[in-house]
Parts: structure tokens; sequence; C-alpha cells
């Protein structure tokens, strides 16, 4: 009796230094780099057709350079890596778009309030409170905003390499917040899809219609996998997509939907692998939803 | 007649005078003056023995998560104070100009009921994701640190309180701010928060921020 109570024992105390010192576990790699590996090409991203009028102006200082960005291979980058990744705030991406558009002088676009000024807002109501209470006088620091960075490179007729570089820079160094979807899988801010999102909402603005959804096929799309799943009745087609470098979810949205507009369904189906939308891993497996069946 | 209208008087006297000191904060402390940047401020008890809760705080039960019942003390250290402690905090610190009464609910909860003297800073304009952070932690007084990070030598010292020991408000402020640098030995958390304060008749105020 005391033996098998001893061998048990002994058992337990073997278990529980496996379990916390985990001799044969993986370890997590940390890459310190916050800009990663340089945005990867391969990313299929349409863009809107250039309308006329108004937005040709946008749409050619977005569209020069498109073509002479370098194409990189695809990165094979181990599992549960973590990268650094830019400031993000809740500030919707066409929330932001608007914006710009309102302030470069769009005909009908409207500024609209983001989050991050409601937050500005509220902030600056606490800042009164203890000024009161102190009688010492503070101040909201102006901190730059991702609006006002690219206002200011596209008055300045920035190429899309140059903007790349400027946005990123303001977002490695932690002065700027990024909107969520923008952050792709290498811990970059995604400027294709930033700019895409810009010409898209001009042509809207301007009486265009919305993004087509585009054809799909395992073919055209790198790491998209489509199964069929046998039902009763019917045969259902569940896609599934493995997260590329370079990534954002506003470029996997725009990829299988035609524009940000949807990642919401992207990111809802995907619950249980993304903590938040700017989450993205690399070899990350997403469930595609089908926005019909929504 | 007028001995009649003079014990009638006197009578009245010493009802008025009882009836003004049945409900005394201590034995020897009828109500707390304190001041706050000039604003003055009194705090007594109800003297309506009668009275009783009524409304958002004469609640008990409220959903855990997010309410949970909070511990004496926090583990991260900061000192946990009861209604005398506060009071003191208010008479001597804030008057001073050293020290804030926190509020760490929402600006809609702040706004409604609150305990005078305080300031509404919520709990969640204090997380590390809000940008705007650094510029709450300055005026509080942190004073940046070239190369990252704050100073906090000289910022306020800061009692926090938020609805009640049910509340993590004002405990999720007090981690925040020791997270961001803030000294533990400056933080006190008043626990009972404002359901306590209120159980006990104290007075209260209903406006926005002070001034």
């Amino acid at each position: 009796m005391i033996r098998t109570v001893v061998v048990l024992f002994a058992f337990a105390v073997l278990l529980c230094g496996l379990i916390i010192f985990r001799p044969f576990g993986e370890e997590d790699v940390v890459t310190q780099d916050p800009l990663g590996t340089p945005v990867d090409d391969s990313v299929q991203v349409t863009r809107a057709a250039t309308p006329d009028t108004d937005v040709s102006a946008i749409a050619d200082v977005v569209a020069n350079a498109t073509a002479a960005t370098p194409v990189t291979a695809v990165i094979e980058a181990p599992r549960r890596v973590d990268v650094a990744r830019p400031n993000t705030d809740d500030t919707r991406l066409s929330d932001m778009t608007n914006n710009v558009l309102a302030e470069l002088g769009f005909a009908g676009v409207e500024h609209v309030t983001t989050d991050t000024e409601v937050l500005r807002e509220s902030t600056s109501d606490i800042l009164a409170g203890i000024e009161a209470a102190t009688g010492q006088s503070s101040i909201l620091q102006e901190s730059e905003t991702l609006e006002a960075i690219v206002i200011a490179a596209l008055r300045a007729g920035e190429s899309d390499d140059a903007i790349d570089q400027i946005v990123n820079t303001a977002a490695a160094s932690g002065t700027v917040a990024i909107p969520e979807i923008l952050v792709t899988s290498d811990g970059r801010v995604d400027t294709h899809v930033l700019l895409n999102n810009i010409v898209a909402q001009a042509h809207i603005a301007a009486g265009g219609a919305a993004p087509a959804v585009p054809e799909i096929t395992p073919d055209n799309v790198q790491g998209l996998e489509v199964r069929v799943v046998q039902q009763a009745n019917n045969d259902i087609q569940a896609r599934f997509y493995t997260v590329q470098s370079g990534d954002s979810l506003g470029a996997i949205s725009i990829k299988f939907f035609g524009s940000t507009d949807h990642y919401t369904a992207i990111f809802e189906a995907n619950r249980g692998l993304l903590s938040s939308p700017d989450r993205i891993r690399v070899g990350q497996r997403l469930v595609i939803p089908d926005l019909d069946a929504i | 007649m007028y001995k009649t209208l003079a014990t009638a008087t006197y009578i009245l006297a010493v009802a008025t005078a009882v009836q003004a000191q049945d409900v005394r904060i201590t034995t020897f402390k009828s109500d707390s003056t304190f001041s706050l940047n000039g604003i003055t401020f009194t705090v007594t008890r109800d003297q309506n023995t009668d009275a009783i809760l009524e409304g958002e705080f004469a609640r008990t039960a409220r959903a855990c998560p997010p309410d949970c019942l909070q511990p004496l003390t926090l583990a991260s250290g900061a000192e946990t104070y009861g209604e005398l402690e506060v009071m003191k905090f208010l008479e001597t610190t804030v008057t001073n100009g050293n020290g804030l009464l926190v509020d760490a609910r929402t600006p809609q909860d702040f706004g409604a009921v609150a305990i005078p003297g305080a300031v509404n800073v919520p709990s969640v304009t204090l997380v590390p994701e809000n940008r705007f952070r650094p510029d709450i932690l300055r005026a509080l007084g942190g004073v940046d640190i070239a190369g990252g990070g704050m100073d906090f030598s000289n910022a306020m010292e800061l009692t926090v309180y938020s609805g009640g020991v049910w509340s993590n408000e004002a405990p999720a402020a007090i981690n925040n701010l020791i997270e961001a640098g803030y000294p533990v030995e400056k933080i006190h958390y008043y626990r009972g928060g404002v359901q306590a304060w209120m159980h006990v008749g104290l007075s209260t105020i209903s406006s926005s921020n002070p001034g």
C-alpha cells in the first residue's frame, strides 16, 4: 500500500516537473526588427480602374510607382513568430480615408469624427478637470496623425514607395497610431491597402460603382485552398487562406471581396485564431467566409 | 408666561443643537472641510436618521465579470483607505496642492454622483493603448525623461476610487498607473468607493469636473 502511494507520488512530482520545465517545448522566437521584412508584392491587390475627372489626379500619384516596387520572394517564417507591431487605434480605415479625401477637397466628402478624435476630446476633458483641481495648466501635446502624414505626402506628389517609407518610419518610431487592419503579418503598415482604399473611396465618391468581388481560384491566389464539404443535400465550398508574408487583414479583404469593407466578416469567422485584427501572422490558416451566406 | 416662552425657546434650541449633531463623522468631528485650487468643500453626514439608500447604489448584484469583488489590499501593494483616511487626505494633501482624489469611473457615472473634490480620470484612459495617456500622466505631474519613460518623483499623490468594493475600475486604474511607472507609495486605494461613501450618508456632488 505505502509502496503504491510512494510510486504514485514520485510519478506526480515527475509530471509536475515536466509541466514546469517543458524540456521538449518549442521556444518563442521574437523578431526585434519592427520593420520586419520588406513588403511582399506578390500580394495581388486589385486597384479600382482609374475613373474620370477628380480622381485621376490622386490615382496618378498613387499609381506611378506601383509597377516599380521590387518583387521579393515569399519568406518562409517559422510558426509562432511574433513581431513588433506598430501602435494601433480604433479609427476605422474608411473614416480615415474619408477625412483624407475631405481634406484634399473632394466634392461631396464631409469630415467625419474618428474614434481617435473622440478619444482626444475626452482626454482634453480629463485634462481640463485636472487643471481645474491643480491650477496648473496642462497641454495636450499635438501628435502626428496618419491622416496628416498621408495628406502631406499625397500633396507633395510622393511615390507609393516614398509614402510606404514615410508611413513605416513614423509607425516604427511609435509616434502615430494606425488602423488595425493595415498591420501586416510582418508588423509593417500596409500602405498598399491604405492607398488602394483612398483610390477606391474617391472613385465611389465621384459616383463610380463599388469594386466588384474578384474571381478567385487557387491558381491565381497563392495560399488559397478550396475544400468541398459534403452535406446531406448540397456540397459546400469552404475556402481557406494561408497568411503570406506582407499580408494585412485589409489586403486579404481586398483580395477576396474587392474592398476593405468586409474585413469584419473575415475577422469574425476567425475569432479563434485572431485576438484582434492586427494580430495576423504568417502561416495562419484563415477561413474565408462566403458573403452570400452571411 | 415669559418663563414658559424662554423654556420653550431653550428646549427648541437644545433640540436643534442635538438634531444638528445627531449624526457626526466621529465623536469629535462633525464635518470635513478642505479646498481644491481655491474652491472650498464641506463634507457632512446626512442628519436624517431615517434615510436609506435608493437607486443605483442600493443595488446588491452586478454581473461579475466585470464587476467583481476586490481584495482589501491590492496585489500592487497600494495602501487601502477608508472614509476617514480619504477625508484626511482631502484636508491635508489635496488642500496643500500635493494630491488628487481620482474618480476612475466613466464620465457619465462621475457626472451622476461623485465624492466632493474628486477629479474624473476614467480607468479606460489609463490603458497603455491610449496614445493620449502620456498627456494625462504629464498633467498628474509626470515629467518626460530623455530616451523614454517618465519621472514621477514630483507627481501628485493619488487616492483612487470607483463604484464600490465590487468595482474593478479603481484597481484597473491603479495597476495601469503603476505599469506606467507611477510610484506605488504615491497611490492609495479607497476600496469602498461611492457606494460606501453614500452608505454612511456623506455629502456627494453631481456635476462635471470641478471648475
